[in-house]
């Protein structure tokens, strides 16, 4: 273990002694009219939010915001304030009647919801949950009312247009008089921030937008934001002084610790990682189903989790600096949290390896499986650069209790492929970010009408799923939800490992603080909040 | 010599016709760009529709062909990942960043690597020589990543002379041109050191000696002239190296150019500017060689076909 630890840490080590020979001479920033972030290039450079995967910009609002802090649903965008009829078929969102357009496009009004709507549903969008967001109907009932209308109970329809954000508003005044081009090349947005430019492949700059609707005044009269894929080059911006915020992954952020750079996490955890027993297709008469799959067998599932020393593995992944997670997807905010869970996650997920071993003896492992080897995905996804050591260690750690292992190195997108032909019958990391409430991350990872990165589906939980995405009864809902997160852990659905916070390493000469939730799609969010430092 | 020229230029337009259907194979053999270019829970809407909207649906055969029709008249499609723009524009807005780059590390190349190749063979054993065998050592040995990086943090961070990355003006190339070209300068270093040493042994070399010819002139006029025929031959290869090394140096240095385009294009599977990027750089690679085949004839009377 230690070898391997050593080894994933060489080019880190490399670069540390390079930085304690260079740190004396390190430039420090001084005070600064523009901050600049180092973040890791989109997936999509586009101006169009549709045509991306939510990644929104600082210029953009949604309809409904979030705590700073907390993360809840607030009125900090454009909806002043909504509400949903008793069937949750219908959800009515009030503008904020005094919301302004940058650059003079006028006020925002139900026209530009709806406008923004259609487009976002159009057919070249490739927004992320396009169904979840997408209505039977969309009505102004005036100036400042929306209402989207539904076929059936939309429970969570707030996470949509909150921390999903699967929409943001344009102008369609802009669109009217500018076109497409309009807003690929100046989009209007109505966030403390105003767009001023973009350059492919380099970054995009915003300005403080001049009398802003909501008074905001951000320390920073500009925000950059440089595109930089290579680790080792955003932690030499950060040290250099030409950047003040980055996106470092957790195993260089202590060489700008060391720099004395200062790490902002978000207020709450902006995922949770672990891996997924991948092709369990249990449904009854699901053609996908394998009945000789090793991990199919509840006690192989039990015995892979007890062979985790999680303690370890989160110390190796994460420098120590995560919460273990019990159940994957259950989040205290969310509906149906079960407290007892964690309590009872030494009993059931505790690193026991004879115990273990003893679990394999009895499912007849690996004699009892005609092919006995279990696949583990080596992958590498934007954000969780700690996934090719997490498979390693999986290896590490299922071989030690006798599991017969075999490594495949595939992208995320192959696997997505593999996923929706149904035909991934492997061990793959996996994260949910943001964290759904719960409806979406039952629905979303444990049935077919989910994400093709989900897990494990049997009949159980895709009853437990239908019957939340039909229940309007808070408290029924709750008890469904809770059900769902003790059906899953009891039947090991998954691997869960770690709650993580999102962080950056900062300037603290440039940057005092910066205070966002972690519950976007972006992980980041509310920068007219980014505080200059004295 | 006019046979010779069309002979090369036919066999590289060959060159290029193969180059096609093995970049538009691979890129292919990657997997679907939906994949990639979709959000983990993409409707199955959401995918039928990208499906068509890019010919995605149709045989590979007929991809390719109407691929190799429109890229005849200099369409390659739209570029997925930076959508709105033809995956040519994309390629060519970022171009100039890498000729940029690239030229300056030509230079730097030509202008360190040529007189030291020289100097070591004229001083051949003495510290000198050494220490340019050293230098090629260093060179080609040394990852371009690695050698990005060090100079970043010794430059950039450490002593503060040079911006650590980004695109500019002359201080942002210096160092992604210096990484570039330390490879290029090893190898030129020696391929010009052993020319030298080869034709500074010649008889025509002796007698000018014998004639009292001033060494300043045997070296840099006679020999040198004599010995460029190699290092020339080279050139096709060093551009050649230069554009396909800029795909890791401009990732590196964050330099908007195509080699940075190319891996940004790859992971996001965009077929098109992937292709486009391929295309053009062994357009660019094709050419240059048949330059140096041309020169080469030009110089050698003795390749020519006629």
């Amino acid at each position: 273990m230690q070898a391997l630890i050593t080894a994933r840490r060489g080019a880190s080590v490399a670069i540390a002694a390079v930085t304690a020979v260079t740190i004396g001479w390190a430039a420090s920033a001084g005070a600064t009219d523009r901050v600049i972030l180092a973040f890791n290039p989109p997936t999509q450079e586009t101006n169009l939010f549709w045509n991306g995967i939510g990644e929104k910009m600082p210029s953009m609002q949604s309809l409904v915001g979030n705590d700073p802090l907390t993360g809840a649903y607030d009125n900090s965008e454009l909806a002043a304030e909504w509400s949903a009829n008793e069937s949750f078929t219908e959800w009515t969102f009030r503008l904020h009647e005094d919301a302004e357009f940058h650059h003079g496009w006028g006020p925002v009004t139900s026209a530009d919801v709806i406008h923004s709507y259609e487009l976002h549903t159009g057919p070249d969008s490739t927004i992320v949950a396009l169904e979840q967001l997408r209505a039977a109907e969309v009505e102004a009932l005036d100036d400042h009312t929306v209402v989207f209308h539904f076929a059936e109970p939309r429970t969570d329809y707030a996470f949509q247009h909150a921390g999903r954000g699967a929409m943001v508003v344009y102008s369609k005044a802009q669109f009217d008089a500018e076109g497409i081009d309009g807003y690929i090349n100046k989009p209007a947005g109505t966030a403390p921030y105003q767009y001023v430019e973009r350059r492919i492949g380099e970054g995009i700059l915003f300005e403080a937008a001049p009398d802003h609707w909501q008074g905001a005044t951000p320390d920073f009269p500009e925000l950059y934001i440089r595109f930089v894929a290579e680790p080792a080059t955003k932690l030499a911006l950060l040290l250099a002084g030409e950047a003040h915020i980055a996106d470092l992954p957790r195993e260089i952020q202590g060489e700008a610790l060391a720099a004395g750079k200062t790490t902002i996490a978000s207020q709450n955890p902006a995922m949770h990682t672990g891996a997924f027993f991948k092709g369990v297709y249990n449904r009854t008469g699901d053609p996908a189903h394998n009945p000789d799959l090793p991990w199919g067998d509840v006690r192989i599932r039990e015995a892979m989790n007890r062979a985790l020393d999680r303690e370890q593995m989160i110390e190796i992944l994460y420098d120590g600096r995560a919460e273990p997670v019990a159940r994957w997807g259950m989040h205290p905010p969310h509906e149906g949290y079960v407290p007892e869970l964690a309590e009872r996650f030494d009993e059931m997920y505790g690193y026991d390896p004879e115990r273990a071993k003893e679990l394999l003896a009895e499912a007849g492992y690996p004699d009892a499986f005609p092919d006995p080897t279990v696949p583990i995905i080596v992958t590498a996804l934007s954000g969780n650069p700690e996934f090719a050591t997490m498979a390693e260690l999986l290896q590490v750690f299922f071989e030690e209790i006798g599991m017969q292992t075999e490594m495949r190195e595939m992208d995320w997108a192959t696997l997505g492929a593999l996923s929706r032909a149904r035909e991934d019958y492997v061990i793959a990391p996996s994260r949910n970010a943001p964290i759904r409430p719960s409806e979406a991350g039952i629905v979303n990872f444990f049935t077919t009408r989910g994400t093709p990165f989900g897990g494990l589906e049997d009949d159980t939980i895709e009853g437990l799923a239908n019957a939340l995405q039909n229940e309007i009864d808070p408290a029924e809902r709750e008890r469904i939800a809770a059900e769902a997160w003790t059906y899953l852990f009891d039947i090991y659905a998954d691997i869960p490992l770690a709650a993580l916070h999102f962080e950056l390493s900062v300037d603290p000469t440039v940057v005092a603080d910066w205070t966002f939730p972690g519950v976007t799609t972006n992980s980041v969010s509310h920068y007219h909040l980014i505080e200059a430092a004295d | 010599m006019r046979r010779f020229l069309v002979i090369r230029f036919l066999q590289a337009l060959l060159a290029l016709w193969v180059i096609t259907i093995i970049v538009f194979g691979l890129s292919h053999l990657t997997g679907s760009p939906i994949d990639a270019l979709l959000p983990d829970d993409a409707s199955p809407e959401q995918i039928d529709n990208l499906i068509r909207h890019w010919g995605l649906d149709r045989p590979y055969h007929v991809q390719y062909l109407t691929f190799l029709g429109n890229a005849l008249q200099g369409d390659f499609g739209e570029s997925l990942k930076w959508r709105g723009q033809s995956a040519l524009g994309v390629v060519l807005q970022r171009l100039p960043a890498t000729l940029q780059l690239g030229g300056l590390a030509i230079l730097i190349s030509v202008v360190v690597a040529i007189p030291l190749g020289v100097m070591a063979a004229v001083r051949k054993g003495t510290t000198l020589d050494a220490s340019a065998n050293v230098i090629a050592l260093l060179g080609q040995s040394l990852p371009t990543f690695w050698l990005g990086i060090i100079l970043i943090w010794v430059f950039a961070v450490g002593l503060g002379w040079l911006p650590t990355s980004g695109y500019g003006g002359i201080t942002y190339m210096i160092l992604p041109a210096v990484a570039m070209a330390w490879f290029q300068i090893a190898a030129l270093t020696r391929l010009t050191r052993s020319a030298m040493l080869e034709v500074l042994d010649a008889e025509y070399v002796k007698l000018a000696r014998l004639k009292g010819v001033p060494e300043w002139q045997i070296v840099w006029k006679h020999a040198l002239r004599n010995a460029a025929i190699v290092p020339l031959t080279y050139f096709g290869v060093l551009a050649g190296s230069i554009l396909t090394g800029s795909v890791v140096i401009e990732t590196v240095f964050a330099w908007p150019g195509t080699g940075w385009l190319a891996i940004e294009a790859i992971r996001g599977r965009d077929f098109p500017v992937v292709q486009t990027v391929v295309l053009v750089f062994a357009v660019v690679y094709l050419g240059l060689n048949f330059i140096v085949d041309a020169l080469y004839a030009y110089v050698d009377p003795r390749i020519r076909y006629d």
